[in-house]
């Protein structure tokens, strides 16, 4: 063990920091291990904005904020959760303000609020379209204030049980190699998304879903892993996230006719209707054959060169860059891509795990107050809203227990496991399976689920798992080895998968961003009003379920 | 298409350095780091470079092509293919190789942390604890330096520091633009004093390569040049850069003619001068120095002055007059403004087709 630490934080981007500077802020010891530096962190390309009813706009209050977020949850968020959450969200946004992050403001000096998906107000907070950059350097900069040690490029690969707790993380040192533990009375995982399971997302490359899996192959339940959002624009080919927030400023979306087709599907709310959606609409226009190259058009010439210019610099240069195209002048190519798990690692209020000593914030956790389909804006208020919560909890138990204790055995496992994956010298490339996981995984596991496609998903998967043990790693150096790094990325995106076909092909019903339209229609909320539990169980996954926390909203159909 | 590239691979472990040419197939929409990737994958495992968000915004892979910073993720590979060139790629400059492509990035983050790099709350905090009230034009003033993504793209051109690598670089410096600019922030004099010393703002040396590489539109010089403005305003200008500086515009108001003569002693002080007398002969000798008490008096120096008038008036000195210029040149495209007429825009040729909305009968 190379340190002991009362909280350790496990990932290093909105949620993590956050959680690190609340624990410090509490009083404790507190580190970060991140397998890439903070600014890095895909938090920081989130877009359009966070979700705070200031009501600086119009007339907005927690409790519709709250309603809009159960709402859009399909009924299936934790509603004790939620509203929590909605309470507290303003207050935290007027502390990233207090800090110093650069939010875009109104002409009376406030902050400015802008209309996004689902919601009943103008409720977004945000920064031009660069809102996850910008809370990131502020996050960044308030570690910097308070000096909060950081393992910087440390790969966190293992997590350490001892006596029933979580007591340290073992870690792959990528800048100068060798693998190092690290200690911590708690820790606090903040690894964000998985998205690199699909072959179209918008997510980094670093988001694979580490934390998730280390929890998992702990024993420890993930929650609604099924749930997986397509975000409804994506820069076709390569995925690349277009902000909510361009609808939300009044860009249209239109089929290779011009048509403005959400009117048919969300005569209301048009464009602005839950992304869940927005997401299937598209996905019927291409399948029916009213879109162009299998995507539809994300339209802003209307808006007008000022507008852009101020309020989707950002998404202009995205266009221009990865499609070549100017928005200005042109619309833009979209389709939904992967982007955002509602599932994760269950956790109570405080981000509290089944496990003493663990706890969990942020895109990896579950806690839940997306149910099964996140609102936009919604998560990054999460990150800090839980990421404070967890990092308060985290720092309190940390404070009233003193002990760090870990097996030697634990890093000897390691070290042997290791051994053999760098010893092997012939069989199968990573990359080769990552392919076929990301292809499988859009076709089969995406905006539309069929029975026969999971099952055969699944089989897809256990092929290959069971060819993961053969995969082998070119480099064996000690220093920056990122090919070991991507192998071991690729077990932990393989088992989580596994989770979410099992949850996914139990579900029979469509809810949220779960949609079975040829099989199972409509949603069933005598059969199926429960959250997903999988856990790891003899080399396999156990599916069990768990009650949704009610609180004042029953269920009713949704329409937007 | 075919991609052709070579790479300056480099193990710190056994000091070896090789130039390997590499060519692959790739599809016609991929980026460097998309060729980068296919080498890793199917080439050679052991190719190290960063890499996360493949989308301008994380600041991973910066990396230089043919010696000039770039982000990986922003450069596409179309063009350099077909017209059949080989880019040489190579870490960033001006920072430690760890390998191949990877440089140590803890003597950037050393002189970031020497900005102090956080907000320090000044006086006016809102009593009703909601958020400050400022305007949009207000937080222009750091608008395009809260753009930057820490890529080292600028620091690894920086010439200055190439010759003195305690200078404090681009980065650094529009980061202490950040705070400065802030309305927010109440350290602003002793930012600018700290920022004003030996290895700060006034030994960049202009070369503008961070501006030319800044994949962001961060224009770290200009952010250096708003500091030595807001230091001047706050009377910061014990530094000889500053006093040159002062002068220039002073030189300008009041004759409308920038007074050569007079730069030295008003730079450097008298006595600087009068040991540079002989030099000062010897441009006047060759008709570049005029004659000190009779400064030519530029015709129209009264629009000069009214300039300077109504940048007081409007209290648009410091950085704020650097920012309006800014946002007047970003709306200008090639000296054409950009957009333009939407009936002209949805009738250019090849245009998708004009949005309509279909009727839907409303359900019951």
């Amino acid at each position: 063990m190379i340190a002991k630490h009362d909280v350790l934080v496990v990932g290093a981007g909105c949620a993590g920091m956050r959680a690190a500077i609340e624990a410090f802020d509490a009083g404790t010891d507190v580190a970060m291990i991140s397998k890439i530096h903070p600014t890095r962190s895909h938090s920081g390309a989130a877009e359009g904005g966070i979700n705070a009813a200031l009501g600086n706009a119009a007339d907005d209050s927690p409790e519709i904020h709250a309603y809009d977020t159960v709402k859009g949850s399909d009924y299936i968020g934790d509603q004790d959760a939620i509203e929590l959450f909605a309470q507290e969200a303003p207050g935290d946004i007027y502390q990233l303000e207090h800090w110093g992050a650069v939010f875009s403001r109104r002409d009376d000096g406030k902050l400015a609020q802008r209309p996004f998906g689902a919601a009943g107000s103008p409720r977004t907070v945000f920064a031009a379209d660069i809102t996850g950059h910008v809370l990131i350097q502020v996050l960044w900069e308030q570690v910097c204030k308070r000096d909060i040690p950081v393992y910087d490029e440390f790969f966190a690969w293992q997590l350490v049980e001892n006596d029933g707790r979580c007591q340290a993380v073992v870690c792959w040192d990528l800048l100068h190699g060798g693998l190092k533990t690290v200690g911590g009375k708690t820790v606090v995982l903040a690894t964000g998304g998985a998205g690199r399971q699909y072959r179209v997302t918008t997510n980094a490359y670093a988001c694979t879903g580490d934390g998730t899996a280390m929890a998992l192959h702990l024993g420890l339940p993930l929650k609604d892993m099924e749930f997986m959002q397509f975000h409804p624009t994506t820069l076709y080919p390569t995925g690349i996230l277009l902000t909510e927030g361009c609808r939300g400023e009044g860009a249209y979306l239109i089929n290779k006719d011009g048509e403005r087709f959400m009117k048919r599907y969300a005569p209301n709310a048009l464009e602005l209707a839950s992304r869940d959606v927005v997401s299937r609409s598209e996905q019927t226009e291409i399948d029916q054959g009213r879109g162009i190259e299998g995507s539809v058009m994300l339209d802003m010439r209307h808006l007008g060169a000022e507008r852009i210019l101020d309020r989707l610099p950002g998404s202009r240069e995205l266009s221009m860059v990865y499609a070549g195209i100017d928005p200005i002048y042109d619309p833009v190519p979209v389709r939904p891509g992967a982007h955002y798990h509602m599932g994760g690692v269950e956790t109570d209020n405080d981000g509290a795990t089944e496990m003493t000593g663990l706890y969990a914030a942020g895109e990896c956790a579950c806690v839940s107050i997306h149910g099964a389909n996140r609102l936009g804006g919604n998560s990054l208020m999460e990150t800090i809203t839980f990421g404070r919560r967890a990092g308060r909890a985290a720092a309190e138990w940390a404070l009233a227990n003193t002990t760090v204790d870990v097996p030697e055995s634990a890093e000897r496992d390691a070290e042997a496991k290791l051994k053999e994956l760098l010893d092997r010298t012939a069989g199968e490339r990573p990359w080769k399976l990552r392919e076929e996981l990301g292809t499988s995984m859009l076709e089969n596991f995406a905006v539309f689920r069929r029975e026969e496609q999971m099952a055969k998903q699944i089989e897809i998967i256990e092929d290959l798992r069971e060819r993961y043990p053969n995969v082998y790693v070119e480099d064996k150096g000690e220093v920056f080895n990122s090919d070991l790094t991507q192998a071991i990325e690729l077990g932990n995106m393989l088992d989580t998968a596994l989770c979410m076909l099992t949850a996914g092909l139990a579900r029979k019903e469509s809810r949220g961003a779960h949609a079975r339209p040829h099989d199972y229609p409509t949603r069933d909320d005598e059969n199926f009003l429960h959250h997903s539990i999988t856990r790891w169980k003899d080399g396999g996954v156990e599916l069990t379920k768990s009650d949704v926390r009610f609180t004042k909203w029953q269920p009713e159909e949704r329409k937007y | 298409m075919k991609v052709a590239f070579k790479i300056w691979r480099y193990d710190s472990v056994s000091g070896e350095r090789a130039l390997r040419e590499y060519e692959i197939d790739a599809p016609e929409e991929a980026t460097l780091l998309d060729c980068l990737d296919i080498v890793k994958d199917k080439h050679d495992g052991s190719l190290a470079y960063r890499k996360s968000c493949r989308m301008m915004i994380c600041g991973s892979c910066g990396m230089r092509m043919d010696g000039a910073a770039v982000l990986a993720c922003k450069t596409r590979m179309y063009d350099i293919a077909n017209e059949g060139r080989v880019p040489t790629i190579s870490a960033m400059g001006n920072l430690p190789i760890v390998k191949d492509l990877v440089v140590d990035m803890d003597p950037f983050w050393a002189k970031f942390m020497a900005m102090k790099p956080w907000l320090q709350p000044g006086y006016d905090q809102p009593d009703d604890g909601r958020e400050y009230r400022i305007t949009q034009e207000r937080m222009n003033v750091v608008h395009k330096e809260a753009l930057c993504i820490n890529c080292g793209c600028c620091v690894s051109e920086c010439n200055a520091m190439e010759s003195d690598p305690e200078f404090l670089g681009p980065q650094a410096l529009a980061k202490g633009m950040r705070f400065v600019g802030d309305p927010r922030d109440g350290a602003k004099v002793e930012r600018l004093e700290q920022y004003s010393q030996e290895h700060g703002i006034w030994d960049c040396t202009r070369c503008y390569f961070c501006n030319e590489r800044c994949p962001k539109g961060v224009d770290p010089r200009d952010a250096i040049a708003k500091l030595g403005a807001e230091a001047i305003a706050h009377g910061i200008d014990r530094d000889m850069g500053a006093k040159h500086a002062k002068w220039f515009v002073r030189s300008a108001e009041t004759t409308g003619w920038l007074r050569e003569e007079e730069l030295i002693p008003k730079t450097q002080g008298y006595v600087a001068a009068i040991k540079q007398l002989k030099f000062g002969i010897s441009l006047a000798k060759h008709g570049k120095v005029r004659p000190i008490p009779f400064p030519h008096t530029a015709k129209d120096v009264g629009e000069a002055r009214n300039l300077h008038k109504l940048v007081r008036e409007q209290d648009r000195g410091g950085a704020m007059g650097h920012v309006q210029g800014e946002k007047a040149l970003e709306r200008l495209g090639h000296g054409h403004a950009i957009g333009g007429d939407l009936e002209e825009i949805y009738a250019r040729p090849n245009a998708a087709p004009r949005p309509w909305l279909p009727e839907v009968e409303e359900k019951a």
